[in-house]
């Protein structure tokens, strides 16, 4: 069964709430999660992924301790690719001054390559990621792929190098439909049903506002 | 010539204003029957299989110059115990998909599996709707009765019903699986938002008469008699209603620039009708035939409600200070458009000062209706925050954009006595009582102004010159209203300026404001959040499309309604 790529985004946008990020950044891990699936690229299998070995942590722990340094770190030795994604794209424009910003020990790396796409955008100059062997690069609009792909997958990368500005080459085709597994998708699923309010008789009475006859 | 400013987001972002908006030139339904009968779209009904009892299928199908869109209606005999217009009902008196083409025998077996379940069934990237409509039950049985004893229904009760059907749900962008407006939105034809849906109810209407017209023939021959047909004349008076409730408020709420898209080609419209220096006796000719025609829709306007009986009463007295006004004065005088906002802004309520906006629209479509060109939105480039603003500077937008939140005092309950979250059941949206029911954890980010009073007091102690990114750093329960300030630093009429979560907010402004864009009229608030209206009413059927029927229908023909 194929998906729309809306369906993909209104489903993670709650499922990372769920697991109890910011609404803000909620809202970008769902973007990432279409743009990716836009691309045929797990970018919901990732999620879910991460969203369960994250669960509701405090984000302060998983966050860069500062973005002044060369190597962005987590306290707790595992970067949310969300977190240090949405950072990244914060500073787009330090990134292009320095060239280069390196990140230790982030987790499913390649939720934060939409965030690239981000500041590719804002910079006007596409803007590339290395890990373990697999390069991948964007200008907001493209996406290109070179060596190990079996590394775009993984669950933790020990390093991952963004540098800007970056070459485009070898680019993957845009589609207009997802494939995600009825796993996937119960995986996310449990996530979002944290976001919704248990209906009481009260709430279906006063809370829609509906009128109490239909049959006139 | 004298360039006359856009109003100040100030002034039209208010919920009491957004909730007295009308119909205008630039409105859905209008651009649409406008586009087809420019580009002479055929239509015609190519299967037609229901039963005596109401039962069956049936394919509409609208031929553009290079592509074809059908809806199939399924229609459905339905126990009156399960008729709610409610998002959380499972059967509905018929159901519908627009299909992306022309569907085979395959298709339809496959949509008769899903269609009529809604949110229950899927569908693929080849439909671009899914939809349901219920039946007023007294219309639709005096209708049938009537036809099938050979008499024409009463005019005065299709006037005080206005449709035969309502539809309770129109969902398009991917929905349940159907295409993505990405998918389409590059077709000249679904440029314009709302395109698909507003297609999808010009045809439902279609339907529902042919099947109003079939029922009547079947009730006529168990006696062995012959049914009346409709009178073409009455039946361009049904049209299709439609009944809403807060699922659609966020709406305006979620999609920020889309939002300004909309108001801000209104307010460019009025801007340059309002610098116009001198109207031609043509325009004006034009005016005054309009206006007569626009009072006569106003005293078509019938609610219960308290809030719309005073509404209504006021815009009744701003209609005739408006007639007295253009007996006193001469639209020929220079700048008598600005005039003539100036003088209604002085002296009309909200509801009459909106209203004569939409009508001084009316005469000029060579003017304004290029805008409708420019009221779809791609998100993509305003999503990202730029980190590298200054926190002085967004200190700054924010008390541009938000002096009227920063100043409301969040610590009285009243001022917080609501919350929007999300039920678990068909995930509808509601409104509760955040001080009296277990629902503050579920809270949707749909307070904006409370967000960005919040922000506002969360940057008091930052250095001027720290980026928004390290603040962003420390604190990502902020991303989100700080998007929603960056973006509406870009796109001034991208929010709402009141308080959404105050205890005296009446959701049903929100939906008023998304309906009055639709192209909707007769508005009819059935509590203070829920809604019903009817579209294309006097609008022409398929069959009398044409360059003279496309554009003005919303105003009846004051022969047609005063016989």
């Amino acid at each position: 069964m194929t998906h729309s790529l809306n369906e993909i985004e209104a489903m993670s946008k709650r499922a990372a709430r769920g697991a109890g990020l910011s609404w803000g950044l909620a809202e970008e891990a769902a973007k990432g999660a279409r743009w990716l699936s836009s691309y045929d690229l797990p970018g919901a299998d990732l999620l879910a992924d991460l969203l369960e070995m994250n669960d509701r942590l405090p984000p302060i722990d998983l966050a860069p301790v500062s973005l002044r340094d060369a190597v962005w770190h987590a306290p707790a030795h595992r970067m949310s690719p969300l977190i240090a994604g949405a950072s990244l794209s914060d500073c787009a424009v330090p990134l292009m001054e320095r060239g280069e910003i390196s990140m230790e020990n982030v987790c499913v790396p390649l939720l934060s390559v939409p965030f690239m796409g981000g500041a590719a955008l804002r910079l006007g100059h596409p803007v590339a990621a290395e890990w373990r062997g697999a390069r991948i690069a964007t200008d907001g609009r493209r996406l290109c792929l070179q060596g190990d792909g079996a590394a775009l997958r993984v669950k933790m990368a020990a390093k991952v190098v963004f540098t800007a500005p970056a070459e485009m080459k070898g680019h993957l085709e845009p589609v207009v439909r997802a494939h995600v597994s009825a796993a996937t998708w119960d995986r996310l699923a449990a996530f979002a049903h944290r976001t919704f309010a248990p209906a009481t008789e009260l709430s279906r009475l006063l809370g829609a506002g509906a009128g109490a006859d239909d049959n006139d | 010539m004298t360039e006359i400013p856009n109003r100040e987001p100030d002034l039209v972002m208010r919920l009491a204003r957004l909730g007295s908006l009308h119909q205008s030139r630039l409105s859905f339904m209008r651009i649409l029957t406008r586009r087809m009968a420019r580009e002479g779209w055929r239509f015609e009904q190519t299967c037609f299989e229901i039963d005596d009892r109401g039962v069956g299928h049936a394919v509409y199908t609208a031929h553009t110059p290079d592509r074809a869109y059908s809806l199939i209606a399924f229609a459905h005999d339905l126990p009156a115990e399960k008729r709610s217009d409610r998002v959380i009902a499972e059967a509905w008196d018929a159901t519908f998909t627009l299909f992306d083409g022309i569907p085979d025998a395959k298709d339809i077996d496959r949509l008769a599996q899903n269609i009529p379940l809604q949110e229950a069934g899927r569908v693929t990237s080849t439909e671009l709707s899914v939809s349901r409509a219920n039946r007023s039950v007294r219309l639709w049985e005096h209708v049938v009765s009537r036809l099938s004893t050979g008499q024409q229904p009463a005019r005065d009760q299709i006037d005080a019903v206005g449709y035969l059907m309502r539809t309770t749900a129109v969902y398009g962008s991917g929905k349940l699986g159907a295409a993505d407006r990405e998918m389409i939105a590059e077709r000249p034809e679904f440029s314009v938002p709302f395109q698909v849906e507003m297609l999808s109810v010009f045809l439902t209407r279609w339907f529902v008469i042919d099947l109003v017209q079939h029922m009547a023939r079947c009730r006529a021959a168990e006696r062995g008699a012959t049914a009346a047909t409709l009178e073409p004349a009455i039946a361009r008076s049904i049209g299709i209603g439609n009944s809403t409730g807060l699922g659609m408020a966020p709406f305006l709420l979620n999609h920020p620039v889309l939002f300004h898209n909309w108001i801000a080609a209104r307010e460019t419209a009025l801007s340059r009708v309002r610098s116009i220096a001198q109207a031609t006796p043509d325009e004006i000719s034009r005016f005054r035939m309009l206006f007569d025609r626009a009072r006569r829709l106003v005293d078509m306007w019938r609610s219960d409600h308290p809030v719309q009986v005073a509404k209504l009463s006021a815009l009744h007295n701003d209609t005739n200070l408006v007639a007295s006004y253009l007996q006193r004065i001469s639209l020929s005088a220079p700048h008598a458009w600005d005039a003539l906002y100036n003088w209604a802004e002085d002296n009309l309520s909200l509801e009459g000062q909106e209203w004569i906006v939409s009508l001084m629209l009316e005469p000029y479509g060579a003017l304004v209706d290029d805008l409708a060109q420019t009221m779809s939105a791609d998100n993509t480039a305003t999503f990202r925050i730029a980190g590298a603003m200054r926190i002085e500077d967004l200190r700054t937008l924010l008390r541009h954009i938000y002096a009227w939140a920063i100043d409301i005092d969040w610590t009285d309950p009243a001022n917080q006595a609501r919350a929007w979250y999300v039920s678990e059941e068909k995930l509808e949206p509601r409104l509760g009582e955040r001080f009296e029911e277990p629902i503050e954890e579920y809270e949707q980010p749909l307070a904006p102004g409370r967000d960005a009073a919040a922000l506002h007091a969360a940057l008091r102690h930052w250095p001027d010159d720290a980026p928004v990114a390290e603040f962003l750093l420390r604190h990502p329960e902020h991303r989100h209203i700080v998007r929603r300030t960056q973006i509406v630093g870009r796109a001034p009429y991208a929010e709402i300026r009141d308080n959404t979560i105050s205890g005296a907010v009446m959701p049903i402004d929100m939906l008023r404001c998304k309906l009055a864009f639709f192209g909707a009229t007769q508005f009819d608030p059935r509590s203070d959040r829920w809604v019903r209206i009817c579209m294309y009413r006097n609008a022409p059927l398929p069959k009398d499309l044409s360059h003279d029927t496309a554009d003005l229908w919303v105003y009846p023909d004051l022969k047609d309604t005063m016989a």
